[in-house]
Order: C-alpha cells, then structure tokens, then sequence
C-alpha cells in the first residue's frame, strides 16, 4: 500500500444518465447502463483513480448503516489495488445523486450532509490511521466533513503524516483549508472551488485574484496549489513561478464528475512513481488525467495511456 | 486458486492496548466473528475471535453443558463481562496468531480452518503485516465454482 486516502463523508454515487432532463417532469430510464451506482466521496475516488494507474493504496474513513455495507461491497470489488479500513456508525452513510443531460449538457447535483460521527468514532479512526501511516508514503486528505467535525481535523491528521515524512495532499473547500492550514500545511493543495470560489478567506473573481491565493499558499509553505480557473483552466503555483494550464478543446459540463479526483489521483502517481518530475510536471500530469476523464460520461477514472494522450492536448501559460 | 484470488481487502484491526468493549464494538458494527491484533509496523501479532471473548467471560466447564439452566449464578457471567471490558485485548488474544501467506492455496487454508476451528484467518504478506482475511465462505464460494 503506497498512499492511504481519508474519506471522512463518503457517499454511495447515483449517477442517471437522461437526456432532456428537466425538473417538474417524469423520467423514464431505458438502459441500466444509464444508471451507475458507485462508491464516492473524494478520498475513495482518488483510491479508485490510482488503482486505475497501477498504485494500491488503503481507503479508511467513516461508514454508517445499511448505505455503508453496500459502498464497502462495491468497493472492494473495485480492485485488488484497494484495502478498505473504514469505522462503521449506525447513521446512515449518504447517497449523493448526480443526473446528466448529455443532450442540454448539464449535470444536476444532489449532495446530502452525511451522518452525525461521535467523538468514538473519530477517536477510533486516528487510532487505526496511525497504524497505516506506517506502510505508506503518501496522505490524501480530501471531500467533505460528517456533521459534528470541523476543518481541525484535517490539519491534526496532516501534522501527524507530516511527522512521518509523508507527502501531504489537501482537496477540500475553504472553511476545512483554512482552519486546517493553522495546524499544518501539506505538501500539494487543490482548494475545492466548486461551490464557493473562496481561498483563505478571499472571494475569488479575476484570474488576479487566482493568482494571489496561489502565491499566498506557496508562501504559507505549500509546494504546489492547484486552483481550478472557469472549468477548463487550472492556476498553478510552484516556488518557481505562477502558471495557467489550459486546453484548446472546449470540456462539457456534464463530464467533470469525477475529474477533481482524477486529477489529485494523478497527482499523487507522478509524485510518487517519477522523482524526477517537478511540481509542475506533477499539475500538468493531473491536469492531463483530469482532462482525460472528461471524455466518459460516467466517472470511469482515466487510464495511463489516456492521460498520456490528453498530455499532449495541455497548454501551459506563465503569469508570473 | 491462491488466497490472494479470494481474500477480503479489509484490513481493520486493533492495537493490543485497545480495551475488550471497543473490540466488541468493532466486531458487532461490523459483523466480524474476529479481528486481527496488530503491532505499530501492522505486522499480525495476535487475533481476537468471538470464542476467545467467550472463552474469557464464561467458566470452562461451560463448553461441557447441554444449556445454561446449570449454571448456578447467571450475575457471575454479568460480573465477568463487567471485569474484563475495560481489559487490554492482548489479555484474551490468541498469541501467536494463526495467519496465512497471500500467496498460500486454498487447500491449505481449508486445512488450517478444519484442523483449528477457525472462521475466518488474517491474510498476511511476507513480512507478516496484514493484507485483509479469508473466511470459510470465501473458501466455500471458490470450491463451489470449482476452483479450489
């Protein structure tokens, strides 16, 4: 096991396919190839990303009632790459529900909050963390927290790979980040902008302000910010200077489930399997993975060879 | 067929200091009938069965009766529980554990579980550090499709 990915809030992924989607209307689905279920929340889709790329890694995180048995069983027929190590509650895990209009090119989502998680849950989660620590070499701390935990513990678990000498990955939204960042900072951020473009507080608007939270990030300490620009277009900041990663091509909407995830997958495989590679070279590869995702409907994780041949579609800008 | 064909990637465990009550907590919420004991580097160290619980709750005599209407004093059991909840698992664990190799046929894993009366067996790697287990269902399965 090389990485060991935290999924704090997972969530059993429905994805409907139906074209003309519309609200107030009735739906009738043809083909079950037009309805995946799928074991989500960030941390498990990076496990399952990598396992795509040849890395095995350990999935550990938080698993509540009858929804949580069935994510655990799909998981571990994902991949042998996979080890699961979840604590289970008796809340219910959530289910998130995603509906993609390949003919009006949206994609609707319906993300629940996640059980309630006590304080035992949490203590016994750390205790088992440690213990896999041991065996890895990197960290992804990433997604959405359950009701009753706060961004702290993002930063608590950061510290205590950090202490190890593991590599840090962070993809979180801001009111995580920025508590988190008081305790620790990680090695590689990816700030999740999806829903509220906000880094460190800032409100985000021009590509100038992209380019400041970046920098201000590279100066807490960070070695590489990732920070997603108008869907297509990644700010990115290294000690060395600041870049804009671009594509020709236009990306549908609809494609991107999936691809932050595929994209801190990515990450994480150059970073671990290249030494040669800089941060730079690490964005462009999850750039490219990212990239490559977005041409399946459904969140099928991007293969080497895939990525490789988007590689060649990246274009890279430097702003500063 | 190899144990690496059909093991069971799940590699929760417990350190020997976590108390007997938590362990019971992680095997019910997890329908485990047992859960492998590891050290600091996750190599298997020792294994907590429901029978090792059992066996240090009930006196052992009890495996001889037909039924619990001998049993003079029903507090005695409540008392037991009581007194070893809060109790290191090291102090119940089997030690050493009976692991197997993931490379290790499924032949001999149904020799291990038949000559030892086990469940279910850590699954471990060369070094001895825990991969995931191996119940008699998975072994059972895989015979079935006549792979073993």
């Amino acid at each position: 096991m090389k990485v060991v990915t935290v999924t704090l809030n997972p969530a059993l992924d429905r994805q409907f396919i139906i074209e003309e989607f519309s609200t107030n209307a009735y739906h009738r689905i043809k083909d079950h190839k037009h309805m995946v279920m799928s074991p989500g929340g960030k941390g498990i889709n990076v496990s399952m990303a990598l396992a795509r790329l040849g890395v095995s890694s350990i999935a550990i995180g938080i698993l509540g009632g009858y929804t949580g048995r069935v994510l655990l069983t799909e998981l571990n027929k994902v991949s042998p790459l996979i080890s699961t190590s979840f604590v289970h509650i008796e809340e219910e895990t959530r289910e998130n529900i995603v509906i993609v209009d390949p003919v009006n090119h949206t994609m609707t989502s319906i993300d629940s909050p996640g059980p309630r998680v006590e304080r035992k849950a949490i203590e016994l989660l750390m205790k088992r963390y440690e213990i896999y620590l041991s065996r890895v070499e990197a960290v992804v701390l990433s997604g959405s927290l359950p009701q009753g935990l706060t961004g702290e513990i993002y930063g608590k678990m950061a510290k205590m790979a950090k202490e190890r000498g593991k590599t840090v990955f962070f993809d979180m939204i801001d009111e995580y980040l920025t508590p988190a960042l008081e305790i620790c900072v990680p090695d590689v951020v990816k700030p999740d902008v999806r829903g509220s473009v906000t880094v460190l507080g800032e409100r985000l608007e021009k590509l100038e302000d992209y380019v400041d939270a970046a920098v201000r990030l590279v100066k807490k300490g960070c070695k590489l910010v990732v920070i997603s620009y108008e869907v297509k277009n990644d700010v990115v900041a290294t000690q060395d200077g600041v870049w804009l990663i671009s594509t020709q091509g236009e990306v549908e909407p609809e494609t991107i489930l999936g691809a932050g995830d595929a994209y801190v997958a990515a990450m994480v495989y150059k970073r671990l399997t290249d030494k040669n590679a800089n941060m730079l070279d690490v964005a462009k590869f999850g750039y490219a993975a990212a990239l490559a995702k977005t041409r399946k409907l459904t969140k099928e994780m991007p293969t080497y060879d895939e990525i490789n041949e988007a590689l060649g579609l990246c274009t890279l800008e430097r702003l500063r | 067929m190899r144990v690496y064909d059909v093991m069971i990637r799940d590699v929760t465990a417990v350190t020997q200091d976590e108390t007997v009550e938590n362990v019971v907590r992680i095997m019910a919420s997890q329908f485990l009938s047992g859960i492998p004991v590891v050290n600091e580097d996750m190599r298997v160290i020792g294994f907590v069965s429901e029978s090792d619980i059992i066996r240090a709750v009930v006196p052992g005599y009890f495996s001889l009766l037909q039924s619990t209407t001998f049993i003079p004093d029903m507090n005695q059991f409540l008392k037991m529980a009581a007194k070893i909840k809060d109790k290191p698992v090291r102090e119940i664990m089997t030690h050493p554990p009976l692991v197997v190799n993931e490379n290790a046929s499924l032949v001999h894993v149904a020799d291990l579980m038949i000559k030892h009366n086990v469940k279910v067996l850590p699954v471990v790697d060369e070094h001895g550090r825990l991969l995931g287990i191996i119940t008699r269902t998975n072994v059972v399965r895989a015979a079935m499709e006549g792979y073993l």
